[in-house]
């Protein structure tokens, strides 16, 4: 059962610490309560959700331990912002940027920091940050092209 | 080596994340 990126001990640690690990086999020709609930039409699919059931982050796909780990960073640094835990979301931000910065969901990690820093500080320049951020280190990203219009702050 | 303690039980899985605090990380999967 744990195979692929299950099978590296890093990965089951980080699991069994800081997440609650759910499989929810898929059956196609009987779809189950959990897949019609979050419309499930493809395997793997992952998710990251509160106590209530709530979806946060959703990932689609294999991906080696490094973007596993970014997304499961992504994903409960999504349910602080959501929530409205804006300290918390921002450190957690931080934390897959710093740990994970060549992974695909870094730059989606920038984006946030930044909105997550306007809204904790009503500070307009954070979202400029990210955005030279997103320019310097990730410029072919879609989440640098929609930081473009941040470029306009004054620092 | 440690091994991941999967529940398969969505109710369950909340009852446990409403206790400890953690997130759910749900996987999806299918044998074929």
């Amino acid at each position: 059962m744990n195979t692929g990126p299950y099978s590296d001990e890093k990965v089951q640690k980080f699991l069994e610490e800081q997440f609650i690990p759910l499989r929810s086999q898929c059956f196609w020709d009987k779809p189950t309560g959990p897949m019609q609930r979050f419309g499930i039409t493809w395997t793997p699919t992952f998710l990251i959700l509160d106590a209530d059931g709530k979806e946060h982050h959703r990932f689609v796909g294999y991906v080696p331990a490094d973007d596993l780990f970014a997304n499961l960073g992504l994903g409960k640094a999504k349910a602080f912002f959501d929530s409205g835990r804006m300290a918390e979301a921002m450190a957690q931000f931080q934390t897959v940027i710093d740990r994970h910065p060549n992974a695909g969901a870094a730059p989606e990690a920038v984006f946030l920091l930044g909105v997550a820093g306007y809204k904790h500080t009503q500070d307009p320049k954070e979202l400029r940050r990210a955005y030279e951020t997103l320019k310097a280190k990730y410029p072919q990203s879609e989440w640098a092209r929609r930081a473009d219009p941040y470029s306009a702050i004054p620092l | 080596m440690a091994e991941i303690r999967w529940e398969t039980d969505f109710d369950a899985a909340l009852a446990k994340a409403r206790k400890s605090g953690k997130p759910v990380f749900q996987d999806f999967w299918f044998d074929g």
